[in-house]
C-alpha cells in the first residue's frame, strides 16, 4: 500500500500545523513548574510532525510497513458506503425535529440499504418497508426504556412522550 | 483478617439481589456483545455511560466490571464456531479452537473455553483479592514523578510494544493526546483547541471518541470493505470433555493463568501477548504436537483462553490501585468512575473501600454466573451468530446514537461522532491500532498534569524526575523499550524475533 502511507504522513504534517496555531493562541501562566497550558500542544505539534516525516520517509523507502486487508477483500464500496453516511447524517440533522424514534428507524432502514448494496442482496422497496418495519420494532422500545425506565433524555415528537 | 473482613463486607454488598440483578445484567449483556462480531466491551461500556447519571456507583461499576469479561467468555464462542474472532483477545483461541470445531469437537472446544476461563478468572481474582490491596498502599507513597513515569511507562507500551508497527501505534497515541488536549486545561483553567465552539470547551468525551471508532467506524469500514466475506459457521457437538480432555486441559490452565497474570498487572496492556506466549508454551510443552494446526488441540485453546482472562482481570489492578488504564475497556471503565468524581488510585482503597470490595467480590460472583450462562446456555447464544449483518450493524448504529445523544442531548456530538467514525476507518483500513487513541485521550491529561506537578515539586528542574530511584528505573524501562527492538533487529541474532511475533 504505497503512498497511501505518504498522504497519512502529510495528514500528520497538517496536523502538526493546526497543533501549533492552536498551541500559539494558549497563554497561560507558567508558575512554579516552568511549563504552562501551551507545553503539551508543542510537544504534540512537534511529535506530529516528527512522526508525519517518519512516515513519508518509510514510505518514498519503499518501506511501508505493509497494511494487510481483511480476508477476502475486494475494493471498496463507496456506493454502500454513501448509504451508511446518508444514514448517519440524516439522523444526526433530523433527531430533534422528528424526534429519537423516527430518526432512529429512518436511520435504519438507510443503513441497512447500504448493507444489503454491500453484500449484494435484494435492497428492493419491499426490503426498506420491512426494514422500517424492524426499526420502529427496535427504536421504539429502546427510546421508552431510556426515558421512561432509566430517566435519559432523548428528543421525542409529541409531548406525551411515547414517539 | 482485615483482607478477610473487607472481602466479606463486600459480598455483603455485591450479594443484594439487587447488585446480584446487576451483575447478571452486566454478564449477560456481556456475553451477547461478546458473542456478536462486531462490537466489544468497550463500546458496549462507553455506550452504557449515560446511565452512571442514573444509577448509583456501585450498581453500575458492578454491571460494568460484569459486560468487561462476561465479553471475553462470549468471544470465544464465536472465535470457536465463526471463522471471525469476536473480540482481539480470543484471536489465538480462533486459531485451534476452529480446527477443532470443523473436525466435530466444538463442544469440547467451548467447554474447555467456558471452564478455562472460570478457572483462570476465578484464580486471578483470588490473586487480586490478595495484592492489590498491598499495591494500594505501597502506591501511597509515589508522588507526581513517579505518577508520570508510569503513565509514560502505560504509553509506551500501548503505543510501541503492541501492534505491528511502533510508528504507528505513537501516531494513534499523539492522536489521541491531541484530542484529549481540547477543552479546558485542569491546572490553569485556560482553554485550548476550544475554537470559539461551545460545545467543545467541556472537551471531547471519551464515549464519542469509543462509540465513533469502534462502532461507526466498524460498521463503515465493515459496509466499505467487507461486503463480499462469507463466514462460515460450524456445527454444534456434545459439551462434554472426555478424560483425556480434562487431563490435557487442567495443566494448561494453570500455565495460562500464571502467563496471563503478570501480563496484566504490569502497566502494559493488551492480551495479544500473553495469549500468543500460551499458546507457543502449550504447542512446545505437548505431548504430541502433531494436532496443532491440523485436528485442532485442546491445550491450544485452553492455555490461551485462561491467559486471557487472567490478563483481564489483572488488568484491574493497575486501574483500581494506580489509576492507570492498561487498555481501551479499562480506559473506559475509569471514565465511568470519573464520572461519579471518583479518581481510582491508591486512595480509593480507603475512601471508597466498601465500593471495591464489592466490585471484586462481583467478580467473584460474576465468574459462577459466566460459567452457568456460557456452558449450559451456549446454544441460545450461537443464535445470536445469526442475526443478519444488515440488522446488526444498522442496529448497533441505533444504539451508538443512544450512547452519544443521551450524554448531553447534542446533535452536535453526532456530526462529531460521524466524523471520529470516518476516522476509524481510515485507521482500520491503514493499520493503525486505536488502543493508543483511548488510552491517550483519557491518560494524557492525568500525565500532564502530573508532569506539571512534578515540575512545580522540583521547582522547574527536570531532573525531578530521575533524581527519585523508582522513577528513573521506570523511564529507564520506557527508553529500552523503545530503542531495544530496534536495535536487536539491526544487531540482535537473525530471525528471534521474527519467529516470536505471531
Amino acid at each position: 500500500m504505497r503512498r497511501a502511507q505518504t498522504f497519512i504522513g502529510a495528514g500528520c504534517l497538517v496536523l502538526a500545523v493546526v497543533m501549533a496555531a492552536g498551541a500559539a493562541q494558549v497563554h497561560g501562566e507558567a508558575g512554579y513548574a516552568g511549563v504552562g497550558p501551551a507545553f503539551l500542544p508543542w510537544v504534540v505539534s512537534g511529535a506530529f510532525l516528527v512522526f508525519g516525516v517518519l512516515l513519508i520517509a518509510q514510505d518514498l523507502r519503499g518501506r511501508a510497513t505493509a497494511t494487510a486487508p481483511a480476508p477476502g477483500e475486494h475494493r471498496a464500496d463507496w456506493r454502500a458506503m454513501a448509504w451508511v453516511c446518508a444514514g448517519l447524517l440524516l439522523n444526526a440533522a433530523l433527531i430533534e425535529h422528528v424526534g429519537f424514534v423516527m430518526s432512529c428507524a429512518l436511520l435504519f432502514v438507510v443503513a441497512a440499504r447500504g448493507f444489503r448494496l454491500s453484500m449484494g442482496l435484494d435492497a428492493g422497496v419491499g426490503r426498506s418497508a420491512r426494514d422500517a418495519g424492524v426499526g420502529l420494532a427496535l427504536s421504539a422500545p429502546v427510546y421508552w426504556m431510556f426515558t421512561k425506565g432509566l430517566g435519559l433524555t432523548l428528543p421525542g415528537l409529541t409531548a406525551n412522550g411515547w414517539i | 483478617m482485615e483482607l478477610w473482613q473487607s472481602l466479606l463486607s463486600g459480598f455483603a454488598i455485591a450479594a443484594t439481589p439487587v447488585n446480584l440483578m446487576w451483575a447478571f445484567v452486566g454478564c449477560f449483556i456481556g456475553t451477547a456483545v461478546g458473542v456478536l462480531p462486531g462490537i466489544g466491551p468497550a463500546l458496549t461500556v462507553a455506550m452504557l455511560l449515560p446511565l452512571t447519571t442514573q444509577l448509583p456507583v456501585t450498581a453500575s461499576m458492578i454491571m460494568f466490571a460484569g459486560i468487561y469479561y462476561g465479553a471475553m467468555y462470549g468471544g470465544s464462542t464465536t472465535s470457536i464456531l465463526l471463522n471471525t474472532p469476536g473480540e482481539t483477545g480470543s484471536m489465538v483461541t480462533a486459531m485451534e479452537g476452529n480446527l477443532m470445531a470443523k473436525n466435530g469437537r466444538a463442544g469440547a472446544a467451548l467447554a474447555t473455553a467456558a471452564i478455562g476461563s472460570f478457572v483462570a478468572g476465578t484464580i486471578a481474582t483470588v490473586l487480586v483479592t490478595l495484592f492489590a490491596p498491598y499495591i494500594a498502599e505501597w502506591a501511597l507513597k509515589l508522588g507526581p514523578p513517579e505518577y508520570f513515569a508510569l503513565m509514560l511507562l502505560a504509553f509506551t507500551t500501548v503505543s510501541a510494544v503492541l501492534g505491528a508497527s511502533m510508528l504507528r501505534g505513537l501516531v494513534s497515541l499523539v492522536l489521541g493526546l491531541a484530542i484529549g488536549l481540547v477543552g479546558i486545561d485542569q491546572i490553569s483553567g485556560t482553554a485550548r483547541y476550544t475554537l470559539g465552539v461551545p460545545e467543545l470547551v467541556d472537551g471531547i468525551e471519551v464515549v464519542l471518541v469509543a462509540v465513533g471508532l469502534f462502532a461507526v467506524g466498524e460498521a463503515m469500514y465493515s459496509v466499505m470493505y467487507e461486503g463480499r466475506v462469507r463466514e462460515s459457521e460450524n456445527g454444534m457437538s456434545s459439551l462434554w470433555m472426555t478424560k483425556s480432555d480434562w487431563r490435557r486441559s487442567w495443566p494448561a490452565w494453570l500455565r495460562g493463568t500464571a502467563l496471563g497474570f503478570p501480563f496484566g498487572t504490569i502497566p502494559a496492556g493488551g492480551t495479544e501477548i500473553p495469549t500468543f506466549l500460551s499458546y507457543s508454551a502449550e504447542k512446545k510443552l505437548a505431548r504430541d504436537s502433531s494436532e496443532f494446526g491440523t485436528k485442532g488441540a485442546i491445550e491450544g485453546v485452553a492455555g490461551p483462553e485462561a491467559a486471557n482472562n487472567a490478563t483481564v482481570t489483572a488488568a484491574l489492578v493497575p486501574l483500581l490501585t494506580l489509576g492507570i488504564p492498561t487498555s481501551n475497556t479499562t480506559a473506559i471503565l475509569l471514565s465511568a468512575f470519573q464520572n461519579y468524581g471518583i479518581q481510582p488510585g491508591p486512595t480509593l482503597f480507603q475512601t471508597s473501600a466498601a465500593l471495591v470490595w464489592a466490585l471484586i467480590a462481583s467478580l467473584y460472583i460474576g465468574n459462577v454466573m459466566l460459567l452457568v450462562l456460557n456452558l449450559p446456555l451456549v446454544g441460545l447464544w450461537t443464535k445470536l451468530l445469526r442475526v443478519p449483518r444488515p440488522a446488526l450493524y444498522a442496529g448497533i448504529l441505533i444504539f451508538a446514537t443512544v450512547g452519544v445523544y443521551g450524554m448531553r442531548q447534542s446533535a452536535f456530538d453526532l456530526f462529531l461522532l460521524f466524523a471520529i467514525g470516518l476516522l476509524g476507518v481510515v485507521m482500520r483500513r491503514f493499520d493503525f491500532p486505536t488502543a493508543p487513541v483511548i488510552v491517550g485521550m483519557i491518560l494524557g491529561p492525568m500525565a500532564e498534569a502530573q508532569m506539571r506537578n512534578a515540575l512545580s515539586i522540583g521547582e522547574g528542574r527536570w531532573s525531578v524526575m530521575i533524581e527519585r530511584p523508582f522513577s528513573a528505573t521506570v523511564l529507564a524501562i520506557c527508553v529500552l523499550l523503545v530503542l531495544a527492538p530496534p536495535l536487536w533487529r539491526r544487531f540482535g541474532p537473525k530471525g528471534v524475533l521474527a519467529g516470536e511475533a505471531p
